[in-house]
């Protein structure tokens, strides 16, 4: 090439550090979560034990949060403000505030955190042992809470912040359409303010002043039911980052062109209306919800698959393009003409391949009354491993292997070593979530440390428990080596001398945004409807909760799983810092 | 806005899944009876049980020719009353709630299964069949002790069946 | 979409025909460019088809057989 091009890290220095720092606590969540990960599978089935079964569940609450939430959020984070900035050419108004943003993220996840691992220390008496769905009664320590507050206003900001730098860019360029990349953002942010309404108003009206004691008791139904208000669209939270990388990079990757923008945005604003009003798909099984709400949440829930149904068609159609221009011929001949030996694509591609399969036991999952066979069994954990365990984690690790060059100016230590790493996560992924679909379906128990129960056996059609357990073992022992190959192979990249040229642009979509209608591109009317939409699932199921269970529950205690009760929140503070008592 | 033919294709065959799922579940609920649990179990306060004229003595009781109630408390870490006893060929409801924490209430290898919440009360009917032994877990984590909390659902025979069994804790 | 960091436009280059900083360096160039009206996506859709006959096939046996045709169908 004539012209070295420009990176990310060339033009934007600062931008790219903030990028390569949210990447950093990203990764380090993913690590420690992948040892938890190991630990669990090898528990669980008994194969290796290192600490007592009454410890799994404090594991199990680090794994759920460092990588439900830590791990892809930071991630997210760090990709939009990249999407962001290069899309719209543009650094934040103030990238100050950007930098503060983030580490009001950083300084909530690590309190979370911290609390969450003093649980392995039984001297100190914090814990916050609750998973990280939380349900009351079960009581964490309040700084659980607390750092959980801290890190989703760090989210908030962030939103604010490329909201700002879309309107300035908009009086700038009034007339042009919101760039792709710039859309997705938007909407994902949409969806992420209306989603967080319940959980802030769980943990600020209710878990937080309760585990301060300034209120005695809640109604477990009503924020449990806050809580998968957010917990439904969380997922989406999870995923956009991912189809942001199907959409926009994969292609290039491909060697193609995006086959539609107007599509991609129609997709965005499809998930901004419906991944809110059908949190109550996760509580089919639930008391105190009448049924009728439960029929309402199932149908949106359906309706729901339509934008990952298109998406599929757009991605595939996308990689399809690609293989062809590379001069990949029939039906399915194509297939062989993509660039399988990029860890990039092949990562992506498989992370879509795993998505197609998870899609399946998603809409399992989804059917209400099918619900009764697999809730909270071992299916459900199968499911999402394939979802957010490798859709999203594994698109996001191949997206890494792309702009980790672009943010740096290095190469990445070893294309081969990255290529084995996305196959081994495949490969591993397959063995323990076929493990834990079937073992579901026998009725193990999702959540627990022991993989027996004393009075009673469980009966396989085919196989043994015991072959089911060690597929899981080796599935999840897989999966914790690629996870070190990944993170070894980054860090040895940062051991590459700088170089220039590693600039990479992305392709114009075949059919662009000029293509699809200008109202696409208004905020504040899908904001609006899916604000409408919302309110008409959820008022009539929460009015109905509080009528009969009252606003702060029928009574019961609360069951902290700190040892030391409830005390007063500067007490806590003081305690976590050594002073004081 | 111009959409591929293949497109409109694949949205057309979409939706039909979707529909097709939605009309699949709809018919197992009208045409199979399969229906979700719901607010029909109605609430108690947790802390007291002992006062309630049923959960203070859990246990399964003869309500109509052929029908049985059984009254069930999930409490760490156990299910009152254990076993469960119930006659074969029967039709059986479990009022199921909590004394303490969120719980689960799943019968193994079967559709029996809820969520206990404190406050509320869950009421599943099931058609018992032929004799048999099957495991009850708790299925959502309830505290340290979670992994051991179980129980056991027994269906005797007819004759066998003793009033007082179900109560026996 | 190249905004922000500018390609290098060179008229005679297959769009998107840059390589993957990911990419073997031996990795081969697309040969030709397709446009959207020379591009029919016939493998798509084959490929899409045989998914939508997978998901219809697997949750008919799920629903009818796993599901109602297990144990204890809850009817109240
Ligand atoms: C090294 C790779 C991994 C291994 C070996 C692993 C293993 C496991 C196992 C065995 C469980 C089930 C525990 C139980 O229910 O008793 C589990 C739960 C879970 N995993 Fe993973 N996992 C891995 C990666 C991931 C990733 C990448 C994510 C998400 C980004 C993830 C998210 C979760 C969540 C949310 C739970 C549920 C926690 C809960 O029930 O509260 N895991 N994992
Ligand atoms: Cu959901
Ligand atoms: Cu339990």
């Amino acid at each position: 090439m004539s012209v070295d091009q420009e990176t990310f890290a060339d033009r934007y220095p600062q931008e790219a550090e903030l990028v390569r720092r949210a990447f950093l606590v990203a990764f380090t969540a993913l690590g420690l979560g992948a040892l938890f990960g190991i630990f669990q599978a090898l528990h669980r089935t008994n194969v290796l034990r290192i600490i007592p079964s009454t410890d799994y569940y404090t594991a199990l609450t680090a794994h759920g949060v460092l990588l439900a939430i830590v791990f892809t959020i930071f991630y997210l984070v760090g990709l939009y403000q990249w999407a962001v900035t290069r899309s719209l050419d543009r650094s934040p108004t103030n990238i100050n505030f950007t930098r503060a943003w983030l580490t009001l993220m950083t300084v909530g996840s690590a309190i979370t955190g911290v609390t969450i691992l003093l649980g392995f220390v039984d001297q100190i008496g914090i814990s916050a042992d609750v998973l990280f769905t939380f349900y009351a009664p079960l009581q964490a320590h309040p700084l659980f809470y607390t750092g959980l507050v801290v890190f989703i206003i760090g989210t908030w900001l962030a939103g604010v912040d490329w909201f700002r730098t879309w309107l300035h860019w908009k009086q700038d360029n009034p007339d042009e359409r919101i760039p792709l990349q710039t859309f997705m953002v938007l909407t994902t942010m949409i969806m992420w303010y209306i989603a967080t309404i319940g959980v802030a108003i769980a943990v600020l009206f209710f878990l937080l002043p309760w585990s301060l004691g300034l209120i005695d008791t809640v109604n477990p139904l009503l924020t449990r039911t806050l809580f998968w208000f957010f917990g439904h669209p969380v997922v989406y939270f999870w995923l956009l980052p991912a189809y942001m990388l199907w959409y926009t990079v994969l292609p290039k990757l491909a060697g193609g062109r995006l086959f539609s923008d107007p599509l991609a945005r129609v997709v965005f604003v499809l998930f901004v209306l419906l991944s809110t009003p059908v949190g109550i798909h996760h509580q089919y099984v639930d008391p105190g919800i009448a049924e009728g709400f439960k029929f309402i949440a199932m149908t949106n829930t359906m309706f729901l698959l339509l934008p990952s149904l298109l998406t599929a068609f757009t991605v595939v159609a996308s990689m399809e393009h690609g293989a062809r221009q590379r001069g990949g011929e029939g039906l399915f001949g194509w297939l062989t003409a993509l660039p399988w030996r990029d860890p990039a694509f092949t990562g992506m591609a498989l992370a879509g391949l795993m998505f197609a399969a998870g899609g399946f036991s998603g809409m399992i999952n989804a059917g209400m009354n099918i619900n009764y066979l697999i809730h909270n069994t071992l299916w459900v954990p199968g499911h999402f491993h394939l979802t957010v365990g490798t859709a999203v984690a594994l698109t996001m690790m191949a997206g890494t292997y792309w702009l980790w060059p672009q943010l740096t100016n290095r190469r990445l230590y070893s294309r081969p070593i990255g290529l084995l790493q996305v196959v081994m996560w495949f490969g591993g992924m397959a063995l323990m979530s076929n493990s834990m679909h079937v073992a579901g379906l026998y009725g193990v128990p999702r959540r627990t440390a022991e993989p027996q129960y004393a009075g009673f056996d469980f009966n396989t059609a085919f196989g043994s428990m015991a072959e089911l357990n060690i597929q899981l073992a080796v599935g999840g022992t897989l999966l914790f080596v690629s996870t070190l190959l990944f993170l070894g192979n980054l860090t040895l990249s940062l051991g590459n001398p700088k170089v220039e040229g590693l600039g990479q642009s992305l392709p114009e979509p075949l059919s662009g945004a000029e293509d699809s209608p200008r109202v696409l591109d208004n905020m504040r009317l899908w904001a609006g409807i899916a604000l409408v939409l919302v309110v008409l699932a959820y008022v009539l199921p929460l009015g109905a909760i509080i009528q009969n269970g009252g606003l702060f529950g029928t009574g019961g205690d609360a069951y902290p799983v700190s040892v030391l009760g409830t005390f007063d929140g500067l007490d806590a503070v003081l305690e976590l810092l050594g002073v004081g008592r | 806005m111009h959409i591929h033919q293949y497109e409109k294709l694949w949205l057309g065959m979409s939706l039909l899944l979707i529909v097709g799922f939605i009309a699949t579940i709809t018919y197992g609920a009208v045409g199979v009876g399969v229906t979700m649990i719901d607010d029909s179990g109605g609430n108690v306060d947790p802390n007291a049980l002992d006062e309630h004229p049923e959960f203070s003595d859990p246990g399964v009781e003869k309500v109509g020719e052929n029908e049985y109630e059984a009254y069930v408390v999930a409490r760490q870490f156990i299910f009152q009353p254990d076993p469960i006893v119930v006659p074969a060929n029967s039709t059986v409801t479990f009022y199921v709630t909590s004394a303490d924490v969120v719980h689960g209430f799943s019968v193994v290898g079967t559709n029996a299964n809820t969520m206990v919440i404190p406050g509320e009360v869950a009421e599943v009917t099931v058609e018992v069949g032929e004799p048999g032994e099957y495991g009850i877990v708790c299925h959502e984590y309830c505290g340290a002790g979670h992994h051991s909390m179980e129980g056991m659902l027994r269906v005797v025979p007819e004759g066998e069946y003793n009033s007082s069994d179900g109560g026996e804790q | 979409m190249s905004r922000g960091v500018p390609a290098v436009e060179d008229e005679e280059e297959v769009p998107g025909s840059e390589q993957s900083v990911s990419a073997p360096v031996t990795q081969e160039e697309p040969e030709r460019e397709l446009t959207h009206e020379e591009f029919d996506p016939k493998g798509t859709l084959a490929l899409i088809l045989t998914y939508f006959a997978v998901l219809a096939i697997m949750w008919v046996f799920m629903y009818f057989v796993e599901f109602l045709g297990n144990d204890l169908i809850v009817v109240g």
